[in-house]
């Protein structure tokens, strides 16, 4: 047992199988059709969590920095993939572009963090390096869907405008400029309400864990407000650069527009 | 020379029958060019054409004789401006809509006409009593429209492509729109391309009849026949 925190043996984690059998109960007698997705949901949980645990040992037992920076480069990948998937958008090609940006702007804050503010020695210390890049990403991912579908949607919705702007003499940026400042607002108007009410409503997940792991609450705070403040510059940085570059992808030749 | 010319140009949209196939069209600086067709047939995609908003897939578009692909397509657009179908204005007053082409790169360094200068073109185009600080998405169908011709104008054109300009107009706004592009045509020297549906009559030019059907453009005939 670790210092300050209770196990959960085997036996006590299947237990927790009941939460899963109470929502399939819901479904079954509501008739809500979800319990085949109840079902994968608890069977991935576990699958996806006992292989990701597996995968941390390992990488905490090399400490290797190529192993580290592989782990989040991979991360990197899900991430944009799983964003990639919630952007309902087929004209344009934006994956490879987005994969390489958000592994890009996501290491540079994850280093800064670890490496300036947390000060882990060394900066890649992967106890350190993957929970936070985890956070900056997961919570990034979201906020560059968002961005990305109100870009489109908005270049499509509005095309008559941007077209009218473009016949009067703009370029494709200038064209389109109410339209990305919408899409990076959207982008990141939830992680600054999630600032508002940090504290509020929840002990937020990193803070939660380190008091369960017995750190003092004191120094618990300090970490979530970095954690905080990371994610708002990360879901910024995100969706500003993503959406600037993916912008211009929604051009053709001779800045024609794409989307109609 | 032509002013605007094509050469050899096919397009079709994906998916889409051909609705240019080796089209050769000139038209003379000055000209006023009136195209007809039937609903679908292309009309205002060949209006894309001139200031490439549409690519060709085969040929090239010419402005002066210089493949429009080769121009800075800000400067290509406001020398050879398209005006839509459906009237499209920015939130904002009138004042902010005619100005709009201002606030572009590609005005850098060109004065902001004054109030003075907004109302007397506004005036010439019968819309003279439409208040500069009145929001523009107030405005009926025909003030917009005219508003939209006004600001077009006032990016300085050498050609005109005017998209069923009068379709959703009562008669007097309709009136004002033709007079005033007669006049770009008559007094300016600018080339006129004026895709229209019905039937029409200018009043002050004698137009260039062209018909667009079935992947074919040429001259009309008269009786109104499509191009052999």
């Amino acid at each position: 047992m670790s210092p300050g925190v209770l196990d959960i043996d085997l036996w006590r984690l299947s237990l927790a199988l009941v939460f899963s059998l109470l929502a399939g109960g819901c479904s079954i007698a509501l008739k809500l059709g979800l319990g085949r997705d109840i079902l994968i949901g608890t069977v991935r949980t576990f699958a996806q969590l006992f292989l990701m645990g597996w995968v941390l040992g390992i990488v905490f037992a090399v400490e290797s920095p190529w192993l580290v920076l592989g782990l989040f480069l991979a991360m990197a990948g899900a991430a944009a993939h799983t964003a990639r998937g919630r952007v309902r958008e087929s004209a344009v090609h934006f994956a490879w572009p987005m994969y390489a940006s958000m592994a890009a702007v996501y290491l540079v804050i994850t280093v800064t963090v670890t490496g300036a503010i947390v000060h882990a020695e060394p900066w890649w210390k992967p106890q350190y390096f993957l929970p936070i890049g985890g956070m900056v990403l997961g919570n990034s991912m979201n906020s560059v869907a968002v961005a990305l579908d109100r870009l489109f949607s908005d270049l499509r919705a509005r095309a008559a405008v941007v077209e009218m702007r473009l016949c009067l003499g703009a370029d494709a940026a200038e064209a389109s400029a109410d339209v990305v400042r919408t899409a990076v607002r959207a982008g990141m108007i939830p992680s600054i309400n999630s600032m508002m009410a940090v504290g509020l409503v929840s002990i937020p997940g990193m803070m939660t864990g380190q008091i369960l792991g017995g750190s003092d609450p004191s120094q618990a705070i300090r970490y979530q407000i970095v954690v905080m403040l990371m994610i708002v510059g990360a879901t910024a940085l995100g969706s500003t650069l993503l959406t600037l570059i993916i912008r211009r992808r929604c051009f053709g030749p001779g800045d024609r527009p794409l989307l109609r | 020379m032509s002013h605007l010319a094509l050469a050899g140009v096919s397009f079709a949209h994906p998916g889409g029958r051909p609705i240019l196939d080796g089209a050769d069209v000139s038209v003379p600086r000055g000209s006023f060019v009136l195209l007809t067709g039937p609903s679908g047939a292309g009309k205002s995609t060949l209006l894309r054409l001139f200031c490439r908003l549409e690519e060709p897939q085969a040929g090239q578009v010419l402005l002066d004789g210089q493949p429009v692909s080769g121009l800075p397509p800000a400067q290509l657009r406001r020398r050879v401006s398209y005006l839509q179908q459906t009237p499209a204005v920015i939130p904002g007053s009138v004042r902010e809509n005619l100005l709009l082409p201002f606030s572009f790169k590609a005005a850098s360094g060109q004065e902001r006409p004054d109030d003075a200068a907004l109302t007397a073109l506004l005036d010439s185009l019968a819309a003279g009593d439409i208040p500069l600080d009145q929001e523009a998405a107030t405005l009926s169908v025909g003030q917009r429209q005219r508003l939209c011709l006004a600001r077009s104008l006032l990016t300085r054109p050498e050609a005109l492509l005017l998209d069923e300009p009068t379709s959703a107009l009562d008669p007097e706004s309709a009136s004002a729109v033709l007079g005033a592009a007669e006049s770009f045509c008559l007094d300016q020297g600018g080339t006129v391309v004026l895709v229209s549906h019905a039937e029409f009559a200018p009043a002050r030019v004698a137009p260039v009849a062209y018909v667009l059907g079935g992947g074919r453009l040429g001259p009309a005939r008269p009786g109104g026949g499509r191009p052999s």
